[in-house]
């Protein structure tokens, strides 16, 4: 397929940041399909974090499932999105309709969204649905955050994915809030969650639909090289992706899942129950705050040291967890430090990724990427699970902290050459 | 073009914001309870309606015994806590100002478990004397789901849904132990305990606690755990922070009060879909087990009105609504279940009412 230095590779024109509307202000250098991005990506997730939120109470209270069933197709959400993502991004990049394959993705999402409203008490459609829900999710990523990339000035593209994210996470934050207010308006009217979810699903698919323009790269209508999946395994000859996929699978081998550490924080600093749920809203706001700042910093001095830079702070993070005196401020400390490095390292990887792949592989080169890095994680969590039965909390996140420190050292050296 | 374009967004939400809005009233207006939707808040005294002072128990042995237990009638009193004399269920008494998830008493004791519907709801347990009078109020971590108060009114175990956020991913139940005397918790996470599984200690990450319920030393305790997939039935001592298995497939135990066996829900069929439990009474000396003669699916914490009779809560009509009736049935798997008391939930059978007008 003839990959090409990813400097000379045919770009999309830069967004026009510079003639954005004024109203977006200090917004404009991210361009204003960004924005709109992150605007669709805020509204769909107030309507899938909505759903999220009360899905356990749902599915225990109206469907009867048990915990344990609960936690068998939490697995299998998790694992489903992994099968769409590399051909939902190679579709993407062979008709370069980011936009197109995006919007199935959201549009997916919201359907379903009004499946479940339809499905009422039924347990087989209802999770039927959530399963495809999720296969929505899987879909859109990936052409997404190659929208992102194609969208802002190359200068800037950290900062991009920083303006995205933040957008993001503002939704994730407003969702919960939204279903538990709709519920004390009107107790136990699931179904009004799954309409206001469904309205706030169209309203996201709307903004892509009609505030977000594709970018289908100038060249593109010239020459349309044939995307196959073997060609996106032979991205991998590409030194400087080859390199990333290889760091991002390495320090996902050492990362813990979110629920891990707050298990460990509340065992070990003997929280009161009724803190427990706040302890994810902790890291949702530091990552929102700290997303657009963290971006910015990443395209000044450099993304690859901001990235290893958060990985040192999900260091700090187990070493605070790990801390032999089980002080609840040392504890509960860890939980900014854990936002700060989702803020330094997710949009940042991506911005790293779509620097170092040719245009017409974007979307697959960044889904490859990320199927790595989520299958690693499953593994990196499986393996936690079992050293914490088998030596215990402290001995298990210990055991990650020298193990994060070694993958840090070899990332350091694998991506200076880089700089 | 582009402004076209933002015009048209801008009345798409709109139109999503205002069907959203008109749904939700809709739905608020279905499900809204006659006046109870202007119950006072937690501030207010638990405490009779009328003013008239209440109390159970005191002095012992007089009168019938009573059941209090959370009314489920769509009326004035839905959620409220209600007192009923056992010889005439008919005549009911509210006792509560505000509303009560899930309740349990003991020994001058009780525990309401509350859902404060604000922008988000709050949970919190409250802990309450012989007057219904509140004694002090604690946060909890998750929807209420079982609680118990140990015989001598000391602890409490209290179980709530520790409910999902994507950023947790996962999903589980809570239980802590709350000393009443106190009014704090004792012990935030029973998942502390050491449970041993003959001589393999069960220490898998996915270790759930959940219905807890006290022996008659209150310290002795049967609970269900879950570990790697499976349910068993513990026994443990909270003074040495042990328990060990006894048997598996055995949730949600209530010990009788003569402390020989235990009332228990047990999985029927595997497999996904909705769960069923088939009410079932274990013997603890032979562990010899007899299903009751209740048929229906029970998802309850069954509780003893003595030792030969057990009460749980099925809903009024099949598929689940918010109303439920209290029912009793032979502990010995005999005799045919009765309703016996109508719109009742989380039932528990309280010393003979006073009543000082």
């Amino acid at each position: 397929m003839g990959h090409r230095s990813p400097n000379r590779s045919p770009r999309a024109t830069p967004a026009e940041g510079a003639t954005a509307a004024p109203a977006f202000g200090k917004l404009s250098r991210v361009g204003r399909n960004v924005v709109a991005l992150g605007l669709t990506s805020l509204l769909t997730d107030v309507s899938s974090e909505m759903v999220t939120a009360i899905l356990p109470l749902y599915l225990t209270f109206v469907l009867r499932f048990s915990p344990l069933q609960f936690g068998f197709f939490d697995g299998l959400y998790q694992g489903v999105t992994a099968l769409v993502r590399i051909g939902s991004a190679v579709r993407a990049d062979r008709r370069r309709q980011y936009k197109g394959v995006a919007a199935l993705g959201y549009g997916t999402s919201a359907l379903c969204k009004l499946g479940l409203l339809a499905a009422g008490t039924a347990w087989l459609p209802t999770t039927a649905i959530l399963v495809v829900d999720r296969l929505g999710k899987g879909v859109r990523t990936a052409p997404r955050d190659a929208l992102i990339a194609l969208s802002s000035v190359r200068a800037h593209v950290a900062e991009a994915f920083g303006v995205h994210r933040a957008m993001d996470t503002a939704g994730a934050l407003i969702g919960p809030l939204l279903a538990f207010a709709v519920l004390s308006t009107a107790p136990a009217a699931y179904d009004a969650v799954f309409a206001v979810s469904f309205a706030a699903g169209v309203a996201g698919l709307g903004a892509l639909l009609l505030l977000v323009e594709n970018r289908s790269g100038s060249a593109a209508s010239e020459r349309r090289p044939a995307v196959r999946l073997r060609g996106v395994i032979a991205l991998l000859q590409i030194p400087q992706f080859r390199r990333l996929v290889f760091v991002g699978g390495l320090l996902s081998l050492v990362t813990v899942s979110d629920a891990f550490v707050y298990l460990v924080c509340q065992r070990r600093a003997n929280l009161d129950p009724g803190v427990f749920p706040l302890l994810p809203v902790a890291v949702a706001l530091a990552y929102l705050l700290l997303a657009i700042p963290a971006g910015r910093l990443a395209d000044r001095i450099g993304r690859a040291r901001v990235l290893l830079g958060g990985y040192a702070a999900l260091a700090a993070v187990y070493a605070l967890l790990a801390w032999p005196v089980a002080d609840a401020p040392v504890i509960l400390s860890s939980l900014p430090l854990l936002g700060t490095y989702y803020a330094a390292t997710d949009g940042v990887l991506m911005a790293l990724a779509s620097r170092a792949l040719p245009a017409p592989l974007l979307t697959s080169g960044l889904a490859l990427l990320t199927t790595v890095t989520v299958l690693v994680r499953l593994v990196a969590s499986t393996t936690f699970g079992a050293v914490w039965s088998w030596r215990g909390p402290q001995q298990a996140v210990l055991l990650f902290l020298i193990g994060l420190v070694g993958a840090l050292s070899v990332s350091a050296v694998a991506l200076r050459e880089r700089r | 073009m582009r402004r076209w374009r933002a015009l048209a967004f801008a009345l798409l939400c709109t139109v999503c914001a205002a069907g959203a809005a008109v749904y939700v009233r809709h739905a608020a207006r279905r499900t809204a309870v006659p006046s109870a939707g202007s119950a006072p808040p937690a501030e207010h005294p638990l405490g009779p309606a009328d003013g008239s002072s209440l109390a159970v128990g005191e002095p012992a042995g007089q009168g019938a015994p009573a059941l209090l237990f959370r009314s489920t009638g769509v009326d004035a009193a839905y959620g409220k806590l209600v007192l009923t004399p056992l010889d005439d269920v008919d005549a009911r008494r509210v006792v509560s100002t505000f509303s009560c998830e899930r309740v349990d008493y003991a020994g001058g004791r009780g525990v309401c478990l509350n859902a404060d519907r604000g922008v988000a709801t709050r949970y919190s347990a409250i802990i309450f004397d012989r007057r219904f009078q509140p004694v002090a109020t604690l946060a909890l971590g998750g929807v209420p789901s079982r609680v118990r108060v140990s015989p001598d009114g000391r602890l409490a175990a209290v179980t709530v849904f520790v409910s999902g956020h994507s950023y947790t991913g996962s999903f589980s139940t809570l239980t802590s132990v709350i000393d009443l005397e106190r009014g704090a918790y004792l012990i935030p996470d029973l998942e502390q305990l050491a449970v041993w599984d003959g001589d393999q200690r069960l220490d898998a990450v996915d270790r759930n606690f959940w219905g807890v319920t006290f022996a008659s030393d209150s310290d002795r305790f049967f609970a269900t755990v879950s570990s790697g997939g499976r349910t068993h039935l513990i026994q443990g001592a909270l003074s040495d922070h042990t328990a060990h298995t006894l048997r598996g497939d055995v949730e949600c135990p209530s010990l009788s009060p003569d402390n020989t066996r235990v009332a228990f829900k047990r999985r029927v069929g595997e497999g996904i879909g909705p769960v069923r439990w088939r009410l079932s009474v274990l013997r603890l000396d032979t562990l010899e087990e007899v299903p009751l003669a209740e048929a229906h699916s029970i998802d309850d914490q069954a509780q003893w009105l003595d030792n030969d009779h057990v009460m749980y809560a099925l809903p009024v009509q099949e598929g689940g609504s918010a109303e439920t009736n209290t029912w009793v049935v032979d502990a010995d798997g005999r005799g045919e279940p009765r309703v016996l008391v109508g719109r009742a939930y989380s039932a528990v059978r309280v010393p003979p009412i006073r009543i000082n007008p």
